[in-house]
């Protein structure tokens, strides 16, 4: 490929020796070759640069306690998040059963898909409508449940992440991020024991 | 006859126009791409499986430490330099006009109001070196939790900004911790942050490696 022509001169003629005639050609097929490379590399590293977002909307801090509206204990499933990657859970309050999973796809996923069946033979579906990506409203059907997330103090930032992605995941309409109580952290360390959780309690919390 | 064969030369093409196009190119891509701030905390996002990007708007991004130190940094140096001018005033840093154009251009930073302006004075290369111990947060009184007030101020520049016309829209708060930040100092900043009625701000995670099958 790289060559560079040669004037084969006009021979020796009386012994005058003639400088070779080099021709000015230059091959840039291998600056073109690295330019592109080049290009690629930058190209590919500044639309990689942007980085993904997981939005979260939070309740408003100084909400009435008027406004808040009751939802039905049996819709309710509590996801609390443990140290060494471990969620304890229970659904509703009264006889609440604690019980503990992990993360990963036959984990906190199936608990729960499985109490989204169950609110969904019981309530039946909620209709709604979303913006799909293109932002044409779509109707969607989806289950009535409610999710807690409550992530604990042992817990890691990735924990409360991966939890978010569940919901995604499973298509949860309804949750919300709350600290945990410390009757919480009681039926953790004595699950035998029952949650004794006063419901006046959470809501006096969360209007403080 | 005998046949007449052409004389073959070897097929060369002029490369001095894609040459061209290809550093034209290059040129434009480099200046395109940012220079990536020195970044005065490491932090390793968690993955997540969604593929929502961060919007082109100017972003408040609170950094989360692997120790749950926190550090701010926010975009646009005529916010920035807005914001230092109404915080030197305020709590009387004594900071002069080129204190104060260094910090328009600071990246990120972590240290107490009252070492700001020692941490601006410090050379930047030896800025590394100065111990951080992160900005302070009080969840217990808003009033004292400096982050608060960051991020509060730097809302209120960016407004004025906007005002003025420098910048187009407001502030977008991005929450951005290590995937191994114990949870209490996540907790603090989101406590921070719906305490001063910012309640809708985004976590900033990383694509999801091996995509989770969909049920």
């Amino acid at each position: 490929m790289a060559e560079i022509a040669q004037d084969s001169g006009g021979g020796k003629k009386g012994g005058k020796v003639r400088s070779k005639k080099m021709s000015t050609r230059i091959d840039f097929t291998p600056m073109v070759d690295l330019g592109f490379l080049l290009i690629t590399f930058f190209m590919l590293t500044t639309t990689l640069a942007k980085p993904q977002i997981l939005a979260l909307v939070m309740p408003e801090k100084d909400i009435k306690k008027e406004d808040i509206e009751p939802v039905k204990e049996s819709k309710v499933l509590t996801l609390l998040l443990g140290a060494d990657d471990k969620v304890y859970w229970y659904e509703g309050i009264t006889d609440a059963k604690l019980d503990s999973t992990d993360y990963s796809a036959e984990g906190v996923r199936d608990v729960i898909l499985k109490k989204m069946d169950k609110v969904k033979e019981q309530f039946g579906l909620v209709d709604y409508k979303k913006k799909n990506k293109e932002g044409v409203e779509e109707d969607l059907q989806g289950s009535y449940i409610n999710v807690i997330i409550k992530p604990m103090k042992t817990a890691r930032y990735k924990n409360l992440v991966d939890a978010l992605d569940e919901m995604a995941i499973c298509k949860v309409r309804y949750y919300v991020i709350l600290d945990v109580s410390p009757l919480e952290e009681e039926f953790i360390k004595n699950p035998a024991g029952g949650l004794k959780f006063s419901v006046d309690e959470q809501v006096e919390a969360a209007t403080k | 006859m005998p046949k007449h064969k052409p004389k073959r030369s070897a097929p060369t093409i002029d490369m001095t126009a894609m040459c061209d196009v290809a550093f034209l190119l290059l040129t434009f891509f480099m200046l395109t791409a940012k220079a990536k701030p020195q970044e005065t905390v490491i932090v390793d996002t968690p993955s997540s499986i969604s593929e929502t990007k961060l919007p082109d708007a100017g972003t408040l991004t609170i950094l989360v430490g692997k120790d749950g130190k926190i550090f701010l940094d926010m975009a646009g140096s005529h916010t920035r330099m807005s914001l230092i001018d109404d915080i030197n005033s305020r709590y009387q840093l004594g900071l002069n006009d080129k204190e104060k154009l260094v910090f328009a251009n600071l990246g990120s930073f972590g240290v107490p109001r009252n070492r700001l302006k020692q941490y601006i004075d410090t050379e930047p290369t030896e800025r590394a070196k100065f111990p951080t111990e992160g900005i302070p947060v009080d969840t217990a009184d808003i009033n004292k939790s400096e982050l608060a007030d960051w991020v509060h101020n730097a809302r209120l520049a960016q407004f004025r900004m906007k005002n003025e016309g420098k910048v187009k829209e407001e502030y977008v708060i991005v929450v951005k911790a290590d995937k191994d930040t114990p949870y209490p100092a996540v907790q603090s900043v989101i406590n921070t942050l719906t305490d001063i009625n910012v309640n809708k701000f985004n976590l900033i995670t990383s694509m999801e490696g091996a995509k989770k099958e969909e049920k």
